[in-house]
């Protein structure tokens, strides 16, 4: 092939496949594809991580004045900062002049950036203020727009950070719809918007694509199987406790339930805070001690300090990346169609003292270790199942499709029981 | 640095959840952020501070530490009860009132402020071998196979104290598992001392140098 060919073999555009891509995702099921195909997944960076919003940051990850980390948009890479005058800030990480990433560490203190391959000099703003040698360039170039390429929009809710490089997404408050009384109510748990930082995260790669890890993030059916160690073990070691409420989960009273936007929301705070979240919660390091402290420090309020030390309850999904679940924030990074980050970090509150901070971290360690590994493990397997065995086309995602328990509810929210795969409908409903 | 349990400050009340965890406190996080700016000092130490028996013990000790978690890897997936056994003599290995502490952070962060890969006491670490001898723990299954290689141990006394070592080494951990190979690489810090019963681990504290970063399954023990 001639090297003319070559170009112009790069340059031809995909042939169209809307028309066939529409059968992929039907009502009940999903085609492998979705899941196995570079070229889906390639679409999706663009047509859903850039044209909807995207999480970010948590505000309290950038504190202070001149504070960024670095984020992204699918595979787009973004620095997030906060300007000297506490604005915050996001632009790509990739220098305007031959590409290279401007910044290279993934958290820090900068007031600019400068990029270490011919010295271009951005701030925190993403704006160009320093070209080594400027004189030898000429008006031509002057008229451009040299910045750092930002989003369309950047939004906050209440800390969160979210960003699109669709400038036609409709606003943040408007994305996130019904879901926000649920995030409202999340935040509350941790002690209002003023008072959650963040505190560490446990950062997890895994061999599968990301929807196999958001599919999960709405599924109340696995629990007892997926989780059966840490039940089995639990029930051992202890009798019983967290968790134990899903062996009869239809019958519970938790609810699945479908928000505005492909967002949704598992409801399992009338079983985990029905009777006591935290006399269910597995046992910390140091869970007496504390319970004593609790105790004498908080008088009448000692049960509801000790059961906001755990889960809010809630395993509330922000389509597409963000996942409240416990006390932990989720966020999941799509890596390759078949590689996937997955962040849970951990939070703290600023008005908690250290005895209830240090518990809070202490819970949050529990589960990624003897839990999420399962899930992640059987995420892996899922994969390796879609991608080897072709013949088998479908993912199914017909439970409670057709039982009609999936009803209409208050504030245009659909409910169903807490297995339903309503999660998964209506997400790709979005998708 | 006394880290024994105040447990008559917490009476006479019957704990559900056995053995009851009465040694985290206040006190043991301020020992383990001091020993673990201590372990990860840059400092040129006095090798000959402990006696020649001592090292040897305390070599033996965590050589031994190692075996059996390799031992215990290698055992899970068919002999899921001579996995318990090693794990069994494993957990023999420690003091009563222990920690073992995976990072997250570079530096050493305080585990009272941003949370640990792993910071789990007796209690959790009995719980993490009953998880894997259910035979539902599908992180495990199958199982994880490990070879553990460590050297470059250095041994000082601790500040203070005639029964307490802190120690320090570098490790390679070779995991295969499906057919997949992983390279885990760090160094280990750790406390000993001498009880009743002879010389146990207080502390074992992983350092891994990519703690910060994307990990893979590490649900067995490092």
């Amino acid at each position: 092939m001639t090297n003319i060919a070559k170009i112009s073999a790069l340059a031809s555009a995909p042939p169209d496949t809307s028309g066939v891509w529409d059968d992929l995702v039907q009502q009940d099921r999903a085609h492998r594809r979705v899941y196995t195909d570079d070229s889906i997944f390639a679409r999706e960076m663009d047509n859903i991580f850039a044209a909807t919003w995207v999480y970010l940051a948590h505000e309290s990850e950038i504190p202070e004045p001149n504070d960024f980390k670095l984020s992204w948009i699918g595979l787009r890479e973004v620095i997030v900062a906060r300007d000297e005058d506490g604005l915050v800030h996001a632009f790509s990480n990739r220098c305007s002049h031959r590409g290279a990433s401007v910044c290279r560490e993934h958290q820090g203190n900068a007031a600019d950036f400068t990029c270490p391959y011919h010295g271009w000099r951005f701030d925190n703003r993403g704006q160009l203020f320093g070209i080594p040698g400027k004189s030898a360039y000429g008006p031509k170039f002057k008229s451009r727009d040299m910045n750092l390429a930002r989003p369309a929009q950047l939004g906050s809710y209440k800390g969160f950070v979210f960003a699109t490089l669709n400038p036609d997404a409709p606003p943040l408050l408007q994305h996130l719809g019904n879901a926000a009384r649920y995030l409202d109510a999340w935040i509350d748990h941790n002690g209002g918007p003023e008072n959650l930082c963040l505190a560490g995260a446990h950062r997890f790669r895994l061999a599968c694509n990301w929807k196999m890890v958001w599919d999960n993030a709405g599924d109340g059916y696995h629990v007892p199987f997926s989780h059966q160690s840490l039940l089995v073990m639990t029930n051992d070691r202890y009798g019983g406790g967290d968790m134990a409420y899903f062996a009869d989960a239809d019958r519970s009273r938790m609810s699945n339930n479908a928000l505005d936007n492909g967002h949704t929301v598992i409801d399992q705070r009338p079983e985990m805070h029905g009777e006591s979240a935290w006399r269910q919660q597995r046992p910390q390091p140091g869970r007496e001690p504390y319970e004593e402290h609790v105790a004498a420090t908080y008088g009448e309020q000692a049960q509801r300090v000790l059961d906001t030390t755990v889960g809010a309850g809630m395993n509330l999904n922000i389509f597409p990346n963000l996942a409240l679940i416990g006390n932990q924030v989720q966020v999941v990074q799509p890596l390759a169609v078949a590689a996937t980050g997955v962040h849970w970090y951990a939070t703290r509150r600023r008005d908690a003292d250290a005895e209830v901070n240090t518990m809070r971290l202490r819970t949050q360690e529990d589960f990624p270790v003897m839990g999420e590994m399962d899930d992640a493990s059987n995420f892996e397997e899922c994969q390796r199942g879609l991608t080897n065995s072709p013949e088998d086309e479908w993912v199914d995602m017909s439970r409670h499709y057709e039982t009609g328990k999936d009803l209409p509810a208050e504030e245009g929210i659909v409910r169903g029981p807490v297995t339903t795969d309503l999660h998964m409908r209506n997400y790709y409903a979005e998708w | 640095m006394n880290v024994t349990t105040q447990s008559s400050a917490v009476g006479q009340r019957s704990y559900h959840h056995q053995p009851p965890s009465l040694y985290v406190i206040n006190s043991f996080y301020e020992w383990v952020v001091e020993v673990s700016a201590d372990l990860a000092r840059i400092a040129v130490r006095d090798s000959a501070a402990v006696k020649a028996a001592r090292v040897d013990e305390i070599t033996r000790l965590l050589t031994l530490e190692a075996r059996l978690l390799d031992q215990g890897t290698l055992a899970q997936e068919n002999q899921r009860a001579l996995a318990q056994e090693a794990y069994g003599h494993w957990l023999a290995l420690f003091a009563d009132e222990c920690a073992y502490w995976i990072l997250a952070n570079i530096p050493a962060a305080d585990p009272r402020q941003t949370v640990a890969l792993e910071f789990h006491d007796r209690r959790r670490l009995l719980d993490r071998v009953a998880r894997l001898g259910t035979g539902f723990a599908f992180s495990q299954s199958p199982a994880s196979h490990t070879s553990r290689q460590w050297s470059g141990l250095e041994i000082w006394p601790s500040p203070n104290r005639t029964d307490e070592w802190r120690a320090r080494c570098s490790f390679m951990l070779v995991e295969s598992r499906e057919g997949h190979g992983r390279v885990l690489s760090g160094w280990n810090g750790f406390v000993l001392r001498e009880t009743p019963d002879g010389l146990r681990i207080v502390l074992k504290q992983i350092n891994l140098i990519d703690c910060d970063r994307m990990q893979g399954n590490n649900s067995f023990f490092l």
